[in-house]
């Protein structure tokens, strides 16, 4: 075994300290898997048959055929993809305002939107609420989505990505004759996709878990975003519907977000090691 | 006929002036090289020619026309800049091919132009690759050719071989000299180093401290420097300057005596130089041989010996502390302290008065 290797070998202890915080994980996710594998009727008797055969996929097809689940997965995918979309957009075009373009007090607005990081929702929630009331858009796409679309962080995240690409491209689209939009939408925006894609995969998880403002602005069961409506559930239809059929609900939901998870993980892992500004 | 005009450029940034007052007529297809240390205002200019900067008054003008106050894409300019500034997400065909879309020139005549540039260029089996799949000198070559499809009047080149290592440096050089025989166009050309611009260009333009010190062709400014600024700047190593008095007498020409006391006969007309003011005698490396102690001009003790090859480079101090770099053969047998003779060849000494201007010796008759 070659020196490199041997050094970059866990000590035992610390490869049983990880295996056993990993299960401490992932035994939750294992036990809510198999709950939703299993009859209600046998569960009311003992929870701990989720281990022992039969299994059925009874909870699921009533996912599928009797409760409102599929509706909530739609209304979440429109908001989150909807807020995604909403962010990136105006993210980006915030993003290269403030990287390029010279405009009366561009520093102060900078600011201002650096300032809007350290908002925490709590203290927004109240008066948010009362001009959604006024516009009339609870209980409406729009007023789940329109929220979501004041991202300072995106701003400032976009910001840096843009100042962090040479003006020499720019410069060089101005000789070939490049107008401003074209600059920004063939030179320098698809320069930005790794930032895109980051911004975008935090913005759709961040929308899709949001439980609070869905749960004041949704009022009617066909608005429930999944977070909201599988609140609702536990807390009106455990009892009767059974433990099976809502942690089958709990696997169902978060087959979206696993996917988006498969596919974005090289983005979502650089993100969080700091290195997706390159 | 003119091709660019560059009339009383100023241009400050804040409280600092970079150019005061430049001036310069350029022919078609003529090669200029602006050469001046960091700072001098060379990219500046470029810039303000390309449009990329706007003066803060004077005029340009290509073919007669002012182009000062156009987008820089209408100025019918190509640029190729110091670190390419290719588009990373484009093809090599792509970004050959940017400009001319923004251009509307049709489809047709894009591949056609792409396809000789790309012959020329040698670049033909790598349209399809991204820069970042490329070498730096196929990156250079991309960004000539970016320039060249666009068939411009007057073609900018900012620094354009400071990122390619010595090697490929040298063979992009003579590239680049052939490549101006076979375009329609005028040529400037950025740089710090003196080489490039002795080698590539028909005119150069010295630049200093917010001005041009001198417009010449290589060899003038070689062996004719306007002033001391030139005369340090242009030859490697810089031509020595060491301070010197005019001696009385009749003839016509300057004779001068040097602060360790020795004198030099030059070849420098005595009408024109002022008579008590303080003077520097200018003396080039080859003008000056080193001899045996005793003999020549004056003595000097040997600081640095430079062995190069083909020469030896002899660094060495006068009896009052100036210093003075003499030239000997290859295989000079000169060592680090020696006492030699340092043998002047007064005809080709220049002399530099007190503000700095050159004066330089009579061509024989």
């Amino acid at each position: 075994m070659s020196a490199a290797v041997s050094r970059n070998r866990l000590p035992i202890a610390a490869t049983a300290g990880l295996l056993l915080g990993a299960a401490i994980m992932v035994t939750p996710l294992v036990w809510t898997l198999l709950l939703s594998f299993k009859s209600n009727a046998e569960l009311m008797r003992d929870s701990a048959t989720a281990f022992s055969a039969p299994y059925t996929l009874e909870n699921y097809r009533s996912i599928l055929v009797g409760s409102s689940v599929s509706r909530w997965l739609l209304n979440s995918l429109i908001v989150s993809l909807g807020t995604t979309a909403g962010v990136l957009i105006l993210c980006s075009l915030a993003g290269y305002a403030f990287a390029r373009l010279d405009f009366p007090f561009r520093r102060t607005l900078f600011v201002f939107v650096l300032l809007g990081l350290a908002v925490p929702e709590q203290a927004v929630i109240l008066p948010r609420h009362q001009f959604f009331a006024l516009l009339g858009l609870h209980n409406s796409y729009p007023g789940l989505i329109l929220p979501g679309l004041v991202a300072p962080f995106g701003v400032f995240f976009m910001t840096q990505y843009f100042r962090a690409i040479p003006r020499d491209l720019d410069e060089a689209a101005m000789l070939d004759g490049a107008s401003r939009f074209t600059l920004f939408w063939k030179v320098l925006l698809p320069l930005t996709i790794p930032a895109q894609a980051t911004l975008g995969v935090f913005t759709f998880l961040g929308s899709w878990n949001d439980y609070w403002w869905p749960l004041i602005s949704a009022t009617t069961s066909d608005r429930f975003t999944l977070t909201v409506g599988l609140a609702s559930a536990q807390m009106n239809y455990a009892q009767t519907s059974g433990l099976g059929f809502l942690m089958a609900q709990a696997v169902f939901a978060s087959i979206p977000i696993l996917i988006v998870y498969i596919i974005f993980q090289k983005q979502i892992v650089r993100a969080m090691a700091g290195t997706a500004v390159r | 006929m003119l091709s660019l005009e560059l009339d009383r450029i100023r241009k400050a940034y804040g409280d600092t002036l970079v150019l005061d007052d430049v001036s310069l007529g350029m022919d078609a297809r003529e090669f200029i090289a602006f050469l001046g240390p960091s700072g001098s205002g060379k990219s500046t200019l470029l810039r303000i020619i390309a449009g990329l900067e706007t003066a803060d008054s004077g005029e340009v003008r290509l073919d007669g026309q002012r182009i000062d106050h156009l987008h820089p894409g209408d100025r019918n300019v190509a640029m190729v800049f110091q670190h390419y500034a290719l588009y990373p997400h484009m093809t090599v065909r792509e970004n050959m091919a940017f400009g001319l879309r923004n251009a509307r020139v049709p489809k047709g005549e894009i591949d056609e132009r792409i396809a000789q540039a790309a012959k020329v260029l040698e670049i033909e089996d790598q349209l399809d690759k991204k820069p970042g799949q490329m070498s730096g000198g196929q990156r250079q070559r991309v960004a000539i050719g970016r320039a060249i499809v666009k068939q411009p009047r007057l073609f900018l080149l900012d620094e354009p071989l400071s990122n390619l290592d010595a090697a490929l440096r040298t063979r992009t050089r003579v590239e680049l000299a052939q490549l101006r025989q076979r375009v329609d166009a005028g040529v400037i050309m950025v740089t710090h180093d003196q080489a490039e611009a002795m080698t590539l260009a028909d005119r150069i333009v010295i630049m200093n401290d917010r001005r041009i010190q001198q417009i010449g062709a290589p060899m003038e400014i070689y062996t004719r420097p306007a002033n001391a600024f030139v005369a340090g700047f242009v030859g490697s190593p810089a031509m020595t300057l060491v301070k010197a008095a005019l001696e009385p007498g009749e003839g016509p020409f300057a004779r001068v005596r040097l602060g360790d006391g020795a004198q030099v006969e030059t070849r420098v007309s005595r009408a024109g130089l002022p008579v008590d003011g303080p003077l520097r005698l200018g003396l080039r490396p080859e003008s000056v041989r080193p001899a045996a102690a005793g003999t020549g001009t004056t003595e000097a003790e040997v600081l640095l010996v430079e062995r190069l090859g083909d020469r030896t480079l002899v660094y060495a101090r006068l009896a009052n502390g100036e210093e003075v770099t003499a030239q000997d053969e290859g295989n000079s047998r000169i060592r680090m302290g020696d006492r030699i003779g340092l043998a002047v060849d007064g005809k080709a000494a220049h002399l530099f008065d007190a503000d700095g201007t050159g004066h330089h010796a009579e061509a024989a008759a």
